[in-house]
C-alpha cells in the first residue's frame, strides 16, 4: 500500500498542495515558538524571561495543534473526496477498507515527513526573528540568545505528525466506511440532510461559547486583562459551532435573498438560488473558513483594542505580561488568518474546478461565459455575506462579555474600521479564488468541459 | 398533432468548411473542404466510421467550434463572431442540441431544465409552453423530478424538450441514442422524426447506428473528413451495407497511401 500511496501522491500532486502547505506552515510556526522553550533553558535567563518565553511557546503550540488539525482535515478530505471515483474503483476491484485507510495514512505520513524536514530551516529563522521581536519590545532581556534545540524539533515534528495522522484517520474513516455503490454515488450525489453528529457538535460548541461568555461577564468581571483568558477563546468555539452548522445556515440564511434573486437576478440569479438549495453541503465547505476567519479575527482584534483602551484610560502603561499577551494575540490572529486563507482558497479552487462539467452543460444550454461568471460572483457574494454574518455573531461572544467585564459598558468604543477590513479581506479572497478558477474552467471548450 | 407546418428555404449551408486540429508540425485534418446544403424541414443522418469527422462536422455547423476555413449559414444568416459569447447568442436563437450524455443540470428539476434556455436568452419563460412540450414528449407527470430520478430514456426526452423550447430552426443530435436501450432509442428517434414531420424543424443526427439512420429522410456518409456519399430514403440494411463498403474503401485507401 505504501508504494500505491507514493504513486498516487506523485499523480495527484496538486490535490495535496494545500494539505502540504498547511502542514509546512504549521510545522514552521510550532518550531519557531517551541524554540522559545530551548531558549528559556539557556544559561543566565532570568525567571521572568523564562516565564514569558514558556507562555509564548505553550499557548501558540496548543493553537497550532488545533489549527493544523483543522486545516489538514479540511484540505485532506477534499483531496480524498475529489478521488472518490478512484477510491470506488479500487474498492470494486477488491481493495479492502483497511487497505484504503492504510493508503490514505501512508500518503499523509509521507507528506508530513517532507513538511517537517522542510520546516526546520525556516523554523530556526522564525524563532530567531520572534526572539528579536520580544527583545525589541523589551519583554525579554537583550542578552538572551536564541537556541534551537530538542524542544523545537520534537514539538515541531510531534505536533505536526500527530495532527496530520489524526486528520488522515478521520478522513479515511469517513471515506472508506461507505460501501462500493454508495461511494460511486457519493462522487456525484449530495446528502439531503445534515448528519446528526454534525448538528449535535455545532450545538455543543455554541453552548460552550455561551457558557464561557457568561463566565467572562460574571466571574471575570473586574479582573482586568485576565478576562482575556476566557473571553479570547469564546469566539473560536462559537465560530466552530456555526461552521459545523454550515449546511443548515446555507440553506436557511443564504436562501433568504432567493425571491429577489429569482426575480431580478436573471438566469444567473435563478441558477444561484438552485445551487444554494441543492448544494448546501458543498457551499458549507467554503463557508467554514469564512466564519472561522471573520469570527476569530474580529473577536480577538476588538478584544485587544478594548483592553489597550482600558489600560490607557486608567493612565497606565502596559506591563510585560500585557505586552506579551498583545504580541500573542497578534500572532494567533496572523496564524488564523493564514490557515483560514489556505483553507478558503483550497476549498473554493477545488469545488470550482470540480464544477467544470456543470459550467460546460450550462454553456451548451445557452449560457455565455459572462452569465456563468455572473452566477459564480453571485454565489460568492451569498457565501461571503452569510459567512461574515455568522463570523460577526461569533465574535460578539467574545467582544460583548469582555467589554462588559473590562469597562462595565456592553459595546466597545472602537469603530467599525477593523471589522470592515476583515470583511474586505474575506470578500476579496472568496471572489478572487472562485472567479480565477472559474475563468480557467471556462477556457476549456464547452463540449470537452461537459464531458468530465 | 395534425397541423403540419410547411417550411421553406434552406436551414443549413456549409461552404468549403475545413477543420484542422493539432499543431503546425502535426496537423490533423478532421474536415477537408466539406460543402453541403440542407432544406428546412428535413431529417438528415450523418454517418461514417469512427474518427471520420462526424462530431467535428456537427460542432462546426452548430457553432460550438469554429472552422479553420469556410463559411456556415444557419437559416440564411452567416455564423460570424469570434467570441464565445457572440456564438452563444447566435446559437441560442437558432439551434437546439441533444447529446449522448443528456447534459441536463442535476440541481434543476425537469421543468427548470427545460425553461433554462429561455431564461438564459432573457426571454419570457412561459411555463405553460414548456409544460406543453414536456407533455408531448410523455413527461407531463415528471415536471418536479430531478434528472437523477429519471431513466436514461426519460432524461433524453427532457433534453429533447429543452432543445425544442426555444423553437429553433435546427436541431442537432450527436449520438443521442448512444447511451439508451433499444426501446428508449426508438422513442427518442420517433420524437425527432415528429419534430420534423409536424413542426417543420430541421434535424441533423450524427450516429453510427444504421437503424437510427433509417429514421432520417436521407443519409450523408463521411470518411476521413470528406463527404463521400448520399442515400435517400434509407433502410437500415442499405445503410449497413454502404457503411461496410465504406469501411473497406477507407482501409484500402489508407493501406495504399501507407498511413
Ligand atoms: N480536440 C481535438 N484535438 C485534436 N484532434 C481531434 C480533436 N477532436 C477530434 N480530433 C480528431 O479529428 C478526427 C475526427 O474526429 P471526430 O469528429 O470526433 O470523429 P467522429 O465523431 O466521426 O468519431 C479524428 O481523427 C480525431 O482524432
Ligand atoms: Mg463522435
Amino acid at each position: 500500500m505504501l508504494s500505491l500511496a507514493l504513486r498516487s501522491l506523485r499523480h495527484r500532486a496538486t490535490a495535496f498542495v494545500a494539505s502540504f502547505l498547511a502542514m509546512l506552515l504549521g510545522a514552521v510556526m510550532i518550531m519557531s515558538f517551541a524554540s522559545m522553550l530551548d531558549t528559556a533553558g539557556g544559561t543566565g535567563v532570568s525567571d521572568a524571561n523564562v516565564e514569558t518565553l514558556v507562555t509564548m511557546a505553550s499557548v501558540v503550540g496548543g493553537w497550532s495543534l488545533i489549527l493544523v488539525l483543522f486545516a489538514v482535515t479540511s484540505t485532506l478530505s477534499l483531496a480524498v473526496r475529489q478521488r472518490a471515483t478512484e477510491m470506488a474503483l479500487l474498492k470494486s476491484i477488491g481493495a479492502t477498507p483497511a487497505q484504503l485507510r492504510r493508503m490514505i495514512l501512508g500518503e499523509t505520513a509521507v507528506l508530513a515527513v517532507a513538511a517537517v524536514a522542510l520546516a526546520v530551516l525556516p523554523g530556526m529563522l522564525g524563532g530567531r526573528a520572534l526572539l528579536a521581536l520580544l527583545i525589541d519590545t523589551e519583554q525579554v532581556a537583550p542578552d538572551v540568545t536564541h537556541v534551537f534545540g530538542p524542544a523545537a524539533l520534537s514539538m515541531g515534528c510531534g505536533i505536526t505528525f500527530v495532527a496530520a495522522v489524526g486528520s488522515a484517520v478521520l478522513t479515511a474513516r469517513r471515506t472508506t466506511g461507505l460501501r462500493v455503490t454508495e461511494s460511486l454515488m457519493d462522487a456525484t450525489a449530495e446528502p439531503r440532510r445534515m448528519s446528526r453528529k454534525r448538528l449535535v457538535g455545532g450545538i455543543v460548541f455554541l453552548l460552550l461559547a455561551a457558557d464561557l461568555a457568561v463566565v467572562t461577564a460574571t466571574v471575570m468581571h473586574g479582573e482586568g486583562s485576565d478576562a482575556m483568558q476566557t473571553a479570547g477563546q469564546t469566539s473560536i468555539w462559537a465560530s466552530i459551532g456555526f461552521a459545523l452548522l454550515g449546511p443548515v445556515l446555507v440553506r436557511r440564511v443564504a436562501g433568504l435573498p432567493a425571491a429577489p434573486l429569482e426575480r431580478f437576478g436573471g438566469a444567473a440569479g435563478h441558477l444561484t438560488v438552485q445551487n444554494v438549495r441543492q448544494r448546501a453541503h458543498q457551499m458549507a465547505g467554503a463557508l467554514m473558513p469564512i466564519i472561522l476567519f471573520t469570527g476569530i479575527a474580529t473577536g480577538t482584534l476588538y478584544m485587544q483594542d478594548v483592553d489597550s483602551a482600558a489600560i490607557a484610560a486608567e493612565g497606565l502603561l502596559k506591563n510585560d505580561e500585557q505586552k506579551s499577551i498583545e504580541t500573542l494575540n497578534f500572532v494567533v490572529i496572523g496564524m488564523v488568518v493564514l490557515f483560514a486563507a489556505i483553507m478558503l482558497i483550497n476549498t473554493l479552487v477545488a469545488t470550482t474546478t470540480y464544477r467544470r462539467g456543470e459550467f460546460g452543460r450550462q454553456r451548451l444550454t445557452g449560457a455565455t461565459p459572462g452569465q456563468v461568471l455572473a452566477m459564480v460572483t453571485l454565489e460568492s457574494a451569498v457565501l461571503t455575506v452569510t459567512g461574515v454574518l455568522f463570523g460577526a455573531v461569533a465574535s460578539l461572544f467574545t467582544i460583548l462579555p469582555f467589554t462588559f467585564a473590562r469597562t462595565d459598558t456592553v459595546l466597545p468604543d472602537s469603530g467599525p474600521g477593523t471589522f470592515l477590513a476583515i470583511v474586505a479581506v474575506a470578500a476579496v479572497l472568496t471572489m478572487a479564488a472562485s472567479l480565477a478558477t472559474a475563468v480557467r474552467a471556462l477556457r476549456i471548450p464547452a463540449i470537452e468541459a461537459a464531458a468530465v | 398533432m395534425t397541423q403540419r407546418i410547411k417550411p421553406q428555404g434552406e436551414a443549413l449551408r456549409l461552404v468549403s468548411v475545413r477543420k484542422v486540429y493539432g499543431t503546425e508540425d502535426n496537423p490533423v485534418t478532421a474536415l477537408a473542404n466539406v460543402s453541403l446544403s440542407l432544406s428546412a424541414g428535413t431529417f438528415t443522418a450523418v454517418m461514417g466510421p469512427s474518427g471520420s469527422g462526424k462530431s467535428t462536422l456537427l460542432q462546426c455547423a452548430a457553432g460550438l467550434d469554429r472552422p479553420t476555413e469556410g463559411r456556415v449559414y444557419v437559416d440564411g444568416t452567416e455564423m460570424t463572431g469570434g467570441s464565445e459569447a457572440e456564438l452563444t447568442k447566435f446559437r441560442r436563437k437558432r439551434i437546439g442540441f441533444v447529446f449522448q450524455q443528456f447534459n441536463l443540470l442535476p440541481t434543476l428539476t425537469v421543468l427548470q431544465n427545460v425553461l433554462l434556455p429561455l431564461k438564459l436568452a432573457g426571454r419570457r419563460a412561459n411555463p405553460d409552453a414548456a409544460v406543453d412540450i414536456l407533455r408531448r414528449v410523455g413527461l407531463g407527470d415528471r415536471l418536479g423530478h430531478r434528472p437523477a430520478e429519471l431513466s436514461g430514456g426519460q432524461q433524453q426526452r427532457v433534453a429533447i424538450a429543452r432543445a425544442l423550447v426555444t423553437s429553433p430552426k435546427l436541431i442537432f443530435g450527436d449520438e443521442p441514442t448512444g447511451a439508451l436501450d433499444t426501446r428508449s432509442a426508438r422513442e427518442v428517434l420517433t420524437l425527432l422524426q415528429e419534430t420534423v414531420r409536424f413542426y417543420g424543424r430541421t434535424v441533423v443526427l450524427v450516429t453510427h447506428d444504421p437503424v437510427a439512420a433509417s429514421y432520417a429522410d436521407s443519409v450523408l456518409f463521411l470518411a476521413d473528413g470528406h463527404l463521400v456519399g448520399h442515400l435517400a430514403d434509407p433502410t437500415a440494411e442499405a445503410v449497413a451495407e454502404r457503411l461496410t463498403r465504406l469501411g473497406d474503401e477507407v482501409a484500402a485507401r489508407r493501406a495504399m497511401s501507407g498511413v
